[in-house]
């Protein structure tokens, strides 16, 4: 290739992960180029979420490395990334159940981002949290739950934003207004890592697809050129 | 009038320290999720700390206070965090609140070992105790100071926690530890700095009750119990409950001993003790009028290992081999050993009890010696010739008793249960055994058994009594495992919201089960046969009871009864070490016997390493020895080495039986581990410690130190067990050499992970399934 090819912010390269004895990822490449939203799609057990964790330092790698905007972080510990840029929205609402909507917000700003900007841009987005700022965040709704996180990924302005299961669990149109911002946030350069079970909600807004089965990247293109491919990678055909 | 605004003024700076001290223990458990049980010998050891600073060494009062209080004790509690507690996160509730009882007792035992109770410590109150007068009352400089202190306290937690950024990151840790990391903060730093406040905390509470009272290592531990009942006003967790509750309970102690004489009675009941019991009582009555807890859907996520189930063949054969060797080394042992072997049976009895409910239910109890208790008093007052009913009446009376105290604590989560057994603890030794009606004079004597014309008459035919009883129920334990009723303890353990929506009333089945396991107490202490003291049916005799039998392997029969020798081997071992101390340990300041004070303490906390206790440990080092090349030269080489030095005269007889059991426990079982390359700095220490502990045994003149033979080798025994439990502590969990995959939860087995058969044949262990009924059962064949 001729091309100069810009450097990736996030990159897996050759990462084998295991829990115990048991190998979950058995060589994992995978690149989030500047200002792409990557999505990592699969069936369940094909090892998407540990990919994330290795990404964002919560699993070490038994074998391969992790790089950040070109900087060798494997075995960094999850804290530092984050403090670096990296922001991580774990499965299943990255919240706080028993702290209150704006002290959720406070602890974003371990990244950087002080509180005044942080709660600015949380309450402009969703006007819904700064009702709610004073209410403990575990009472809410889980549509407003999963806002709560998005707003974390949204005003620490992160270079490297991952996201786990968005969908997971929420009425399709509060996932179409969370993929909205996803698109958002993107737009404003950020690099994005998606990771999805239900394929649909995502191609639309990401530029990169990539298929994980049974612990490997099996095929990585546009969301067009994937999009057949995913039945066979679901149901095994 | 007068009297009542001094009590009331009284009261008031009383629940000053209350509070102070209960908002510690709130803090630290909002902040990481552990309730501690060391809270009060955290202020003990700060109260002792301040009397050497300040009055043994004389540095002047307030560079005393800033020391203790800002330096030490934040840096112990710091300490403690990374050493101790960082260990058992995830780990079952269980585990965590006997790691904390067991820091109690080895904090008691480390405080009469520096500050030996024969002594007597006084610090003057500060001010020497200068006086103000308010409305014509005349009140101390020092309980002023406690109230400034204590407002002081709230306001100032109130801002940490709500208004700074470190405050608000303490709460989250209990969240959600691995999503405050990934906003960037450090749970570690943050836990370390919340265990830090908590014992500073403790040591204001401490200080300020220094100037107060001769210092006594048990009162101020045990004054714990006052700020248990303040904390659970506010359901553990809200600290304007803990103000509220203080005021309450510091009003009604201080009512209660300016108008409650110590001689008053109603009847035959004697109120001396009333105004110790109040916080127990209080702790009972807020239980009560709480609402029932919500069941919530979250587990230990370190799934212990489940224990293996004993077939009824293996257990029926067992009981019958241990009461043969019981009886033919009973015959071995004279005189007054004889009364502490049997002591020693007698512990073992009484931790059965806690199978069922701890190694089965998942419940916890703190007192079980005052089950004993009441069991010992209620044969002595039924059953004077030692009649078989009179056990039975005895033991259905714990039962009621067990499932009256059990109910109010029950419906509420697993760390009630302890707080509401220990209050129990307290409430009997303040309000029953110091009644002269039960226990004249503080002691009692229990008759022994008589069966028709046959009366147990001898300390030997009371050993084999206790040991028959102890098969018997064991098997009968072990039966009730493999049945319906065992498999529901054990869904119930593993989860019970699933339970609760199979239909399993959770309550009543685990009222049920307390009540057996105070059935078993009770029936310990009936069959004793011997005189008891008032005080071994304490909280504090309780306590090590507990700790003991989950060091032990509280899943098992065997653990209890592994635990059971250990408690009474205490005792022995300080009297058989005593004389030989300065010979075998002469490179070691502290004496043995001060070892022995602490040891107990030190091996339950250890339990954060290894949370499954010390049978299975044992067996799985064992199995891969085979499979070591250099473990079992070295295996070899050390056997031909000990043989060499007896063969040459160099070692005695004795020593080197006893050097061969130390060898083949605890050198063997860990020779794959040390050679294993990972973690050298622990391997190193580990390798260290065991080749020492041979040594040692080598050189300790067994010969001549002890008399009988049979008590020689049950001492020897001993050692060599102690030594393995240790070197266990040392190295950490001893992980299973054969790769048995991820331990996932079994909650997730069949969604996120696929059913394997070693998921079946677990989950068949559990069941009380055998490997090959489990086919049949199934269906299918292999």
């Amino acid at each position: 290739m001729s091309d100069h090819v810009p450097e990736p912010l996030l990159e897996l390269r050759g990462v084998h992960a295991a829990y115990g004895s048991i190998e979950v990822l058995g060589g994992v490449d995978l690149s989030v180029p500047p200002g792409t939203v990557v999505a990592l799609l699969g069936p369940n057990g094909a090892g998407k979420t540990t990919a994330l964790k290795v990404a964002s330092g919560q699993m070490v790698p038994t074998k391969g490395s992790v790089f950040v905007a070109g900087r060798d972080v494997t075995g960094v510990a999850p804290e530092e990334l984050a403090r670096r840029g990296l922001t991580t929205i774990p499965e299943g609402r990255g919240i706080f159940p028993n702290l209150t909507v704006r002290e959720n917000l406070q602890m974003a700003t371990y990244a950087g981002v002080p509180l005044g900007r942080v709660e600015e841009v949380a309450y402009e987005r969703f006007p819904r949290l700064k009702e709610r700022r004073s209410q403990l965040a575990g009472t809410m709704s889980g549509g407003e739950q999963q806002m709560l996180a998005m707003a974390r990924g949204l005003a620490v302005e992160p270079k490297v934003l991952l996201l786990d299961e968005l969908s997971m669990g929420l009425a399709p149109l509060v996932v179409e207004e969370l993929y909205g911002i996803v698109a958002a946030i993107a737009r404003s350069g950020t690099s994005i890592l998606v990771v999805e079970q239900f394929a649909r909600t995502v191609l639309g807004v990401a530029d990169v697809a990539a298929i994980m089965v049974n612990g490997a990247v099996r095929r990585v293109g546009t969301p067009s050129q994937v999009e057949h491919e995913l039945s066979t990678a679901y149901l095994g055909g | 009038m007068r009297t009542f605004l001094t009590a009331t003024i009284g009261g008031l700076s009383t629940a000053a320290i209350y509070a102070i001290t209960a908002s510690g223990l709130v803090v630290t458990y909002t902040t990481s999720g552990v309730f501690n049980f060391a809270h009060g010998a955290f202020s003990m050891m700060a109260a002792f700390m301040y009397w050497q600073v300040h009055v043994a060494w004389g540095v002047p009062t307030l560079p005393a206070i800033v020391l203790v209080v800002f330096v030490v004790a934040p840096l112990f509690g710091a300490l403690i965090e990374r050493v101790i507690m960082r260990g058992i996160e995830g780990t079952s509730e269980v585990v965590k609140i006997v790691v904390t009882v067991s820091l109690f007792v080895a904090l008691l035992g480390l405080a009469n070992v520096i500050w030996p109770p024969t002594q007597s410590y006084t610090v003057l109150p500060f001010f020497n105790n200068a006086a103000l007068s308010i409305f014509g009352v005349k009140v101390g400089w020092a309980r002023l100071i406690a109230l400034a202190v204590a407002l002081a306290v709230a306001g100032g937690l109130r801002f940490v926690f709500t208004s700074t950024r470190l405050g608000i990151a303490m709460r989250a840790v209990v969240d959600d530890r691995s999503l405050l990391q990934l906003n960037g903060g450090r749970p570690g730093r943050t836990s370390m700095l919340s265990w830090a406040i908590g014992a500073g905390l403790a040591a204001i509470a401490g200080v300020l009750l220094a100037g107060e009272q001769t210092l006594s290592a048990t009162t101020l531990s045990l004054l714990v119990i006052n700020a248990y009942a303040v904390a659970v006003v506010g359901r553990l967790r809200s600290l304007p409950g803990v103000f509220v509750g203080s005021v309450i309970l510091g009003l009604l102690v201080a009512y209660g001993q300016q108008y409650v004489s110590s001689e008053a009675a109603i009847g035959p009941v004697s109120l001396s003790g009333a105004v110790t019991a109040i916080p127990a009582v209080m702790l009972f009555v807020v239980m009560v009028l709480q609402p029932q807890d919500r069941l919530e859907a979250r587990g230990a996520t370190r799934v212990p290992t489940a224990a293996r189930m004993p077939s009824m063949k293996l257990a029926l054969w067992g009981g019958l081999a241990f009461v043969l060797v019981t009886a033919a080394l009973g015959n071995l042992i004279a005189g007054p050993d004889l009364f502490k072997v049997a002591g020693g049976y007698l512990f073992a009895l009484v931790m059965l009890s806690l199978v069922p409910l701890t190694g089965y239910a998942g419940q916890i109890s703190l007192a079980q010696m005052t089950f004993t208790g009441i069991g010992a008093v209620a044969m002595a007052a039924w059953g004077a010739s030692g009649s078989p009913l009179a056990v039975v009446a005895s033991v259905l009376l714990c039962a009621v008793v067990g499932a009256v105290v059990a109910l109010p604590a029950l419906r509420l989560s697993g760390i009630y249960l302890a707080l509401a057994t220990a209050a129990f603890g307290l409430f009997c030794s303040a309000m029953v055994f110091n009644q002269q009606d039960v226990m004249p004079g503080l002691s009692r004597q229990v008759p022994r058994l008589a069966l028709g014309p046959f009366k147990i008459s001898s300390d030997y035919q009371q050993l084999v009594l206790l040991a028959v009883t102890f098969a018997l129920v064991g098997i009968g334990l072990v039966a009730l495992r493999r049945s319906a009723w065992g498999r529901r303890l054990a869904a119930m353990k593993d989860s019970p919201v699933a339970c609760a929506t199979l239909g399993l009333n959770l309550t009543a089945t685990k009222v049920a089960v307390f009540a057996l396991s105070a059935a078993i107490a009770g029936l310990a202490g009936s069959l004793a046969g011997r005189t008891f003291i008032s005080d071994e049916f304490g909280l504090p005799a309780s306590l090590p009871v507990t700790m003991l039998a989950v060091v032990g392997g509280i899943g098992s029969v065997a653990g209890a009864f592994m635990g059971g020798i250990f408690l009474g081997a205490f005792p022995i071992a300080s009297t058989v070490f005593a004389a030989n101390a300065i010979g075998v340990f002469r490179f070691v300041s502290l004496p043995v016997t001060d070892l022995v004070a602490f040891a107990p303490g030190a091996t339950g906390v250890s339990l954060g390493r290894e949370p499954d206790g010390a049978a299975p440990q044992m067996a799985a080092g064992f199995r891969a020895v085979g499979e070591s090349v250099p473990s079992l030269v070295v295996s070899f080489a050390g056997f031909a080495a000990l043989w060499l030095l007896a063969r040459l005269d160099v070692v005695g007889g004795w020593a080197f039986v006893a050097a061969v059991l130390v060898f083949v426990l605890a050198v063997v079982p860990l020779l794959p581990l040390l050679f294993n390359p990972e973690d050298m700095g622990r391997k190193l220490a580990t390798g260290i410690f065991v080749g020492l502990c041979t040594v040692v045994t080598v050189f300790i003149p067994w010969d001549t130190a002890i008399a009988s033979n049979g008590m020689r080798a049950l001492v020897i025994v001993l050692w060599a067990v102690l030594v393995v439990r240790t070197a266990i502590g040392v190295h950490g969990a001893v992980p299973d050499v054969v790769p048995r995959g991820p331990r996932t939860s079994p909650d997730m087995v069949g969604i996120d992970t696929p059913l394997t058969r070693a998921d079946a044949v677990d989950a068949g262990r559990v069941l009380g399934i055998d490997e090959d009924e489990l086919d049949l059962v199934t269906g299918r064949s292999q």
